[in-house]
């Protein structure tokens, strides 16, 4: 239970709520409630609880949701209805927070863990028994989407690499790699840049540490907080009339939208981060909306992809840019996977007692991807990606590989380089 | 590439979409939701009341008010209207625009409507018709024998009887739901095993002759579930649209919504439309409340479809003044009395709208265009009360369809 007077209480009584007319839509738009009776959806948790609050949570199915937002992204009356779920959450979690959760949410420090021990930690998390024994102890479920750890960080091979010499006609950007790009996701973080230089901007890279949205999302706010007020103080501490460029879709949202909303983090510095940050292919396409991103030299890629918009990218309402930026490449063809989950929703599919939801979450994609694949899928989040690969067996890409190709920078075919 | 910014994502704004991106336009939609269709009935209502039950909808048009949609857009443009979305939806809406139907609600009255799903004309009202309308145990938004009781107290338009009982089934959507809802029952109802369990245990209770109904959930995703159904009872079957969110009203913006992207519609979600630039009479761009700032949207023409009072769109304050929230329009209709102690159906306010002139382009009440490029369409435009005369559908697609012809032919 929250103290009165404190930024959570306020936000279990807050006024949004007071919109909601009881429509519906978000009950029938739910990933979750349509998969699983343990789950009530997000109007009977939410809007209709709410008032019994008091400032706590009165129904523990909440516990169920994933996250994903998708309830607050088809609102018709704007009722913050993921965020005030969210805080309740937490609020329900905050005298028993699981050590798992604790664990799985401090993603630096399972980056700097596994990078040195790269080899051996990949082995571990193919060795069954090993799996099982985490499942056991931990509560991660044997089958989770894990990642695979990496030799090099991004950071390791901006400090290894010879930087461009060419001019930057374009000025210069900064580039936001968060956890997943430096540890996890190295080759989109290292294609991303590529793309932005060829087209001729400088990419700085300031010192930038975790987002702290796997704790948020696990409910644990205070270090959440600080973590993102350090992250905003990294990223100011380059030129601050630049723009950033994200291309983990939950990181992203986390600064533009959730720290605030979620965490109640009003700080000017915050907000103004937020309003630079740009999803890489919602930069690239208003790039070419204005004119500026000439595509008529791009490779063709005679292929035919499965894409899925992840909830992250859908809670950030900017549509769905890769969509238009990927159909710029000569001969691609691409599918929607038309769900608005996959199921992992960050950690949620990784525990062991919502595996097997967030898998039936994620039928429909799982089903479209397999049934469309033609070697590789694509999807602009990393956790999503894992989800889809694990499940499927199809190489998931993000989109910025296909520019890359198209640009001619990547040396193999996207569908077997990665 | 000429390029169109459309607001707002329900029958009008999906449709006035859909016809300008097929036209070669470059079409963006700004939505904060899904749109209003989920929560329709998924029929195409044009004219219900006039204020008497009106058979002949697009002939009625012409007696209502002049202040009326209907006025402005005349008999022709509806008709283009209505014709343009049977188009679009094929075979899957069935009627015409020249006859009104009469359909059973789900507490036993009976409705007009004109265009009507596939999956709900068997439930047509004809003399002697002998309808056995089912319900579920575990399903609180529809009772059989209500329904049943007050249809069998009615008779048709020209005095024949109208004969109706009730079943009432006790199965779950999924087993050992204390409480299950439309949504899960169409869920269920989408896989045939289920369809097959449910048929094995109605067909015995049925009588040679009858009319099944069930409440609107068969089938969320899978068009061959009512036919399949009807297969397996032998017997015609219908849907009962249940209050909303309808799982048809769900199907019919599913179909809209697919016809838009696959005609090339960027469709961007989640946000409202708060802001807009202009340069004397051109809005120049309109501003969305993505996360983390307002993004804005440039396009040459703008077709504003938000709803009216019930998006937010116009907005009455505690005054009792009314505004349009987005580009403070002037507004039509206004004047003292908006709301008085009378019946709700006769209430002056939700009158009060935005005004167009024959091109669907915004006017002020002297007729002039505050904006040369701004087009309006559906709940928003002045003069209609849609809920009370069940015109809201075809005001959205004449308004809609003309709206986008005037930008076709303008370009």
């Amino acid at each position: 239970m929250f103290e009165p007077d404190t930024y959570e209480h306020d936000l279990l009584n807050r006024a949004s709520l007071d919109h909601c007319v009881k429509c519906t839509i978000c009950e029938t738009q739910c990933p979750v409630a349509a998969v699983t009776p343990l789950f009530s959806g997000p109007k009977y948790v939410g809007p209709q609880a709410e008032r019994f609050r008091h400032g706590e949570s009165v129904d523990h199915s909440l516990d169920y949701c994933s996250s994903c937002g998708i309830c607050t992204h088809v609102c018709p009356q704007g009722v913050h209805i993921a965020e005030l779920n969210s805080v309740a959450r937490s609020a329900m979690k905050a005298d028993h927070m699981p050590l798992r959760d604790q664990l799985i949410s401090r993603t630096t420090l399972m980056g700097m863990t596994m990078t040195p021990l790269a080899p051996v930690a990949n082995a571990v998390l193919r060795f069954k028994p090993a799996l099982v024994a985490v499942e056991k102890v931990v509560g991660i479920h044997r089958n989770a989407a894990m990642p695979t750890a990496h030799v090099q960080t991004l950071v390791g091979w901006l400090r290894s690499r010879t930087a461009p010499k060419n001019p930057a006609p374009r000025g210069k950007l900064i580039f936001f790699h968060g956890c997943a790009q430096n540890y996890f996701e190295v080759e989109t973080g290292i294609k991303t840049i590529e793309v932005l230089e060829h087209l001729g901007f400088e990419v700085i890279v300031p010192k930038q540490g975790c987002c702290g949205l796997p704790l948020q999302s696990n409910g644990i706010f205070d270090t959440a907080r600080s973590w993102v007020r350090k992250l905003v103080a990294q990223l100011r501490e380059a030129p601050q009339d630049l723009t950033i460029i994200s291309c983990s879709t939950s990181c992203g949202g986390m600064l533009k939208h959730e720290a605030n909303e979620i965490l109640g983090v009003k700080d000017a510095d915050l907000l103004e981060v937020g309003g630079r940050m740009r999803d890489v292919c919602e930069f690239l396409l208003e790039m070419y909306d204005n004119g500026d991103l000439d595509t008529s030299d791009w490779l063709p890629n005679e292929l035919t992809v499965p894409y899925h918009a992840p909830c992250q990218l859908r809670g950030q309402n900017i549509g769905t840019p890769a969509v238009q930026l990927l159909e710029l490449v000569p001969g691609l063809t691409v599918v929607e996977s038309g769900a608005y989950c996959c199921g992992i929703a960050g950690t949620y599919g990784l525990k062991k007692e919502k595996y097997d939801i967030a898998m039936k979450v994620g039928k429909p994609v799982f089903d479209k991807v397999v049934a469309i694949n033609e070697g590789v899928a694509a999807c602009d989040s990393e956790t999503c990606r894992w989800q889809i690969e694990q499940a499927t067996s199809v190489p998931t890409v993000h989109p910025i590989a296909f520019i890359h190709q198209a640009m001619g920078l990547s040396k193999l075919p996207v569908s077997t380089g990665g | 590439m000429a390029n169109t910014v459309v607001i707002g994502a329900g029958l009008s704004g999906l449709v006035a979409a859909i016809r300008l991106a097929r036209a070669g336009r470059g079409v963006t939609l700004l939505t904060k939701g899904i749109g209003g269709l989920p929560l329709s009935q998924g029929t195409v209502d044009i004219l219900g009341y006039a204020p008497d039950r009106v058979e002949t909808p697009i002939q009625a048009s012409a007696s209502m008010p002049e202040a009326h949609p209907y006025r402005v857009l005349g008999p022709a443009a509806i008709a283009a209207g209505v014709a343009y979305v049977q188009e679009l939806l094929g075979d899957r809406l069935v009627g015409s625009p020249e006859r009104n139907v009469l359909l059973p609600t789900a507490v036993g009255s009976l409705r007009p409507t004109c265009l009507v799903p596939t999956s709900m004309t068997a439930g047509v009202v004809t003399g002697g018709i002998r309808y056995v309308l089912v319900g579920f145990r575990q399903l609180k938004d529809f009772y059989p024998l209500l329904c049943a009781g007050n249809l069998e107290r009615q008779t048709t338009p020209d005095g024949q009887p109208i004969h109706a009982r009730g079943i009432i089934l006790d199965m779950p959507a999924v087993e050992d739901m204390a409480d299950s809802n439309a949504i899960g029952y169409a869920r269920s109802l989408d896989n045939p095993a289920y369809r097959i369990k449910l048929a094995a245990v109605i067909k015995p209770m049925l009588e040679d002759g009858e009319v099944v109904g069930f409440p609107a959930m068969v089938g969320e995703h899978d068009a061959s579930a009512h036919r399949h159904l009807e297969q397996l009872l032998d017997h015609p079957v219908f849907e009962v649209p249940l209050p909303p969110p309808g799982v048809p009203g769900m199907r019919l913006n599913a179909l809209l919504t697919g016809l838009a992207k696959e005609a090339g519609v960027r469709i961007v979600a989640g946000a409202r439309v708060v802001t807009f630039e202009s340069d004397g009479d051109r809005i120049l761009s309109v501003g969305q409340a993505t996360a983390g700032r307002i993004r804005q949207y440039a396009a040459d023409t703008f077709v504003y479809a938000p709803g009216g009072f019930e998006s937010g769109a116009l907005n009455m304050d505690s005054y009792g003044t009314v505004t349009e929230t987005l580009f403070d329009l002037p507004l039509h209709g206004l004047g003292p009395d908006l709301i008085t102690a009378g019946e709700p159906a006769d209430q002056a306010l939700f009158r009060v709208g935005v005004g167009v002139d024959k091109e669907m382009r915004v006017v002020d009440p002297a007729g002039n265009a505050p904006y040369s490029n701004l087009y309006a369409a559906g709940g928003i435009l002045a003069g209609a009360i849609r809920w009370s005369e069940k015109s809201g559908d075809g005001i959205a697609l004449a308004s809609a369809v003309t709206a986008a012809d005037s930008i076709l032919k303008g370009a």
